[in-house]
């Protein structure tokens, strides 16, 4: 049933006008992202910032671009004052009744994503910055500004970028961002400089004065006294007097009466309520609020942020898919390309239809993996998948074949298998890949979530890999 | 011509009795060479009789400094001195004596000091750097730099020194040979004697007539300068005598403040430092000006309580000042004297005078310099070099710093110049003055 304005209900949720769904969000329980790819934008009906912010965030830092390209909008017309969520959304509207207005855009946004190819990179930094043109293709923007950010690890967020990192590893967007620079998808404008903690890479510091012997912050400054007729120097408590306010040489007992004529303030003097040490310049200490380190800043890990627009070969990478950068991993011995393995199950399904066998796709898909990432060095990382893929190896059968969907998801063939063995199967290797990872990371816990579909002729090899991956947490 | 000159100073010479060589060169006889040579050498000679016989003394003293390891806070004052800080630091870092403190005091730089300060204390090579923003002084450095000090022993030092490895320990020794020791001075010498004339003679005057000086005044227990580029003192002393007041003239100020106190003052004379001379006369004259002025406005004016039989008489400060007074200010006075003397009294033989006077004087100095050097520490320069100058000596003792000397006391006797002495901030030398000190 169209009302006046053209909107039909579809569902308690959803609406539909010219011929596009709209999803609407007006609750956190109402939200599961994955809902977001079945329609063509997505409406979020609230007034409070942090409800929106996280609504935003978790759409966009989705590692689907079926998800993380939807046009975004906000009801209630509400100001918002948070810089990245107002650089994350595509519009906003006071009622439903003017969701006309913003058809437009939405066909536009949708018409550039259609633009688009996209790559199954195994790298993760080639996949992040592949994400990060493509949403600034579709948005038609030319340059990536750095935003001053209350929220950002970094004090800077870089909108696309920035959403898929949690506070704490949000120093990473700096190194994909040099990355992007060095392979000439980007320009880059000096814009200001940063400093992070030297260990955990936080910008949230808590810049201090503190004691240059025992780094205490907590200490009393004095005027320093040079009186002039007996040439005595002191703190300006050595020449107060117990009767009145005024001030007595201790030296020569005569009473100081006008300062530059005799006597003067030459300097002052710091005394630490700790250790009672005397001193006169401070020592400048950063406490990250992250890690409770105590940098000398020194030690701080000075970055520059700029202001990066996209090169003709940044324009050319955003439709064509970024395919490749230096630190890009090459294909990893024992998998073939997620291509290829899209094909060779069509094939196992054509052959089902006529054998009625049990065959089935399996996924293990990384549940952190900007955390992870952001750990550990590209060299690292490429060892990291390349054990994973040693442990899948060897724990199935050689005619069974492996590959990447994504950096953080891997996908494989259990033919001619019951789909109970599969599923105890593939159990068996995350346990081991558990162990793998505790033995290899101390400091770092790796977390894993697996998916196994029995292969069902009657669908195509694209649902079988969405119902696979679909429910991985993203 | 010269002939005729040779000819007449002959026969002068041969014409001369006994009576007759006293008359005409009695200046000479009874105060140069009685007081600055024989005098001068028999002490030298007692001094260095004890000194044998306080050997094992000193090598107790020395054992007793040691084993009790005191802390000794260096304090090094001065405005604009970051550019000699660094090798001072060096010579420091290098002593024998390792329980030190370092204190570097900028009196208001306006030149890279900060900067080398901070950056030599961040670097660990000096305990302290401090500074006064606006400057105050020597004076008001050296007593803000005091305040931060922990040691029982504070050092003195001038930044344009560097120190010999054990001047430290040599400087302190004294301190545990006898009770009631207030101060002790160390032995400065030129360390740029060689960069001309200018240098050379002062070279000479350090080794012959100040260090000598100080040996024989510090045995007769009248030694009164603990000069300013090297010197140690008690710290509960110097409380007592609340640190350093105006100068220009402190280091001899504050000596004469602990002398009154009733404590010993000495001279180290193996604790050696080494100082860059002024090498101008244009320089010297300035730096002598301001010295012997300080012979007026202290010892004269300022502790004039020093000569007056009252509670804090002690004899030998009134010896001490009495020698002070009579052998700079009345012997420059009797020069003056004696030259109108002869001039009066002898004006035809003015000449040979003359010459007679250079030749004794020129003598004395070769003897004294070569007999000095059995009394003499060490010599950082070979004797040799010097030996060619010894004749300058004459002209630079005689005339040169005579004329100074003159001219400082009238400038300082009628005009108090030393308060106008940029040395020393504006602000606080009103002050001095209108309070006579």
């Amino acid at each position: 049933m169209k009302d006046p304005n053209g909107i039909e209900r579809v569902e308690e949720s959803v609406i539909k006008h010219s011929g596009f769904t709209f999803l609407i969000i007006d609750h956190m329980d109402n939200l599961s992202v994955e809902k977001v790819q079945y329609h063509n934008a997505l409406i979020i009906d609230g007034k409070d910032v942090d409800f929106i912010r996280q609504i935003v965030r978790r759409v966009r830092s989705h590692n689907s671009p079926d998800i993380y390209l939807k046009p975004i909008f906000i009801l209630k017309g509400i100001n918002i004052h948070d810089a990245l969520v107002n650089k994350l959304i595509d519009g906003t509207l006071f009622n439903l009744d003017q969701i006309e207005f913003i058809i437009p855009e939405v066909e536009r946004i949708l018409s550039r994503v259609s633009d688009l190819k996209f790559t199954n990179s195994i790298s993760f930094e080639a996949q992040m910055i592949e994400k990060l043109i493509s949403f600034m293709y579709t948005c038609e923007i030319q340059d990536l500004d750095p935003i001053p950010y209350v929220y950002s690890g970094i004090n800077y967020a870089y909108p696309i970028l920035s959403v898929n990192f949690r506070q704490n590893d949000e120093h990473t967007v700096l190194e994909i961002l040099d990355i992007a620079e060095q392979e000439g998808i980007f320009e880059s404008e000096y814009v200001d400089r940063t400093y992070l903690c030297s260990q955990c890479s936080s910008g949230h510091l808590s810049y201090r004065e503190v004691c240059p012997k025992c780094g205490s912050s907590n200490s009393q400054t004095e005027d320093i006294i040079h009186h002039f007729p007996c040439g005595y120097v002191g703190p300006i408590r050595d020449f107060r007097n117990e009767i009145d306010d005024q001030l007595d040489c201790p030296k020569c007992n005569k009473r100081l009466r006008h300062i530059g004529v005799d006597y003067d303030k030459p300097s002052v003097l710091h005394e630490c309520k700790n250790c009672s040490h005397k001193f006169q310049d401070y020592n400048v200490k950063a406490k990250c609020l992250s890690c409770q380190t105590d940098n000398s800043v020194e030690q701080l890990n000075g970055r520059e942020i700029k202001k990066y627009s996209l090169t003709k070969k940044g324009e050319l990478a955003a439709i064509n898919g970024f395919v490749s950068t230096s630190k890009d991993i090459d294909e990893i011995i024992g998998t073939v390309k997620f291509e290829t393995f899209k094909t060779m199950l069509k094939y196992e399904i054509e052959r089902l239809r006529q054998t009625e066998g049990s065959s089935n796709v399996c996924a293990i898909h990384i549940i952190n993996p900007s955390q992870v990432y952001s750990k550990i060095g590209s060299e690292v990382q490429k060892g990291l998948l390349k054990d994973i893929v040693k442990v899948i190896r060897s724990n199935i059968r050689s005619s069974d074949v492996i590959s990447f969907q994504s950096s953080s998801t891997i996908v494989l063939s259990m033919n001619e298998i019951p789909y109970k063995i599969s599923i105890r199967i593939l159990k068996e290797i995350i346990e081991i890949l558990k162990k793998l990872m505790a033995t290899a990371f101390n400091n770092m816990e790796v977390n894993f979530e697996h998916k196994v579909v029995q292969l069902d002729y009657k669908l195509s090899p694209d649902l079988h890999i969405h119902q696979l991956t679909k429910d991985f947490n993203q | 011509m010269i002939e005729e000159l040779i000819d007449n100073y002959v026969r002068f010479l041969s014409s001369l009795t006994l009576d007759h060589f006293i008359r005409l060169f009695w200046f000479y006889i009874f105060f140069e060479f009685v007081r600055y040579f024989a005098l001068e050498w028999f002490v030298l000679n007692l001094w260095k009789i004890r000194k044998h016989y306080n050997k094992d003394k000193y090598a107790m003293a020395r054992e007793q400094f040691l084993f009790e390891n005191p802390l000794v806070s260096i304090i090094i004052p001065g405005k604009n001195e970051g550019k000699h800080i660094y090798k001072l630091i060096k010579s420091l870092n290098e002593q024998t004596y390792k329980n030190t403190e370092i204190l570097v005091i900028d009196d208001g730089s306006d030149d890279d000091t900060p900067t080398i300060g901070r950056d030599l204390q961040r670097a660990g090579l000096i305990d302290l750097f401090i500074r006064n923003e606006i400057r105050g002084g020597k004076a008001s450095a050296a007593n803000f730099g005091l305040r931060f000090t922990k040691g029982k022993y504070i050092v003195h030092l001038d930044a344009d020194c560097s120190y010999d490895r054990d001047a430290i320990e040599k400087i302190i020794i004294p301190f545990y040979m006898e009770k009631d020791v207030g101060g002790v001075g160390g032995n400065v010498n030129v360390r740029n004697y060689d960069t001309g004339l200018v240098t050379s003679l002062q070279a000479i005057e350090y080794y012959d007539t100040i260090s000598i000086g100080r040996v024989v005044t510090s045995h007769l227990g009248i030694y009164r300068i603990i000069s300013g580029a090297f010197g140690a003192f008690r710290a509960d002393v110097l409380d007592k005598v609340k640190g350093w007041d105006i100068g220009p003239g402190l280091d001899g100020d504050i000596t004469v403040k602990i002398r009154k106190l009733g404590y010993k003052i000495r001279f180290a004379q193996d604790a050696m430092c080494l100082t860059n001379a002024p090498d101008t006369f244009k320089k010297l004259t300035k730096q002598r000006l301001r010295w012997d002025k300080s012979l007026i406005r202290f010892r004269i004016r300022k502790h004039k309580d020093v000569l007056y039989p009252n509670q804090s008489f002690r004899f030998a400060n009134f010896i001490s000042f009495v020698e002070n007074i009579t052998y700079n200010l009345i012997l420059n006075v009797k020069w003056y004297v004696y030259l109108s003397d002869m001039l009066i009294n002898y004006p035809s033989l003015i000449v040979n005078i003359f010459i007679t006077n250079i030749l004794l004087y020129t003598v004395t100095n070769f003897v004294k310099f070569t007999i000095y050097s059995l009394y003499r520490e060490r010599s950082h320069a070979p004797m040799s070099y010097f030996l060619l100058y010894i004749p300058c000596m004459v002209f630079y003792f005689g005339f040169y710093l005579r004329i100074v000397r003159s001219i400082a006391y009238l400038q300082e006797t009628f005009f108090k110049l030393s308060y106008n002495d940029p040395w020393n901030p504006k602000k606080t030398s009103v002050h001095a003055k209108k309070l006579k000190i």
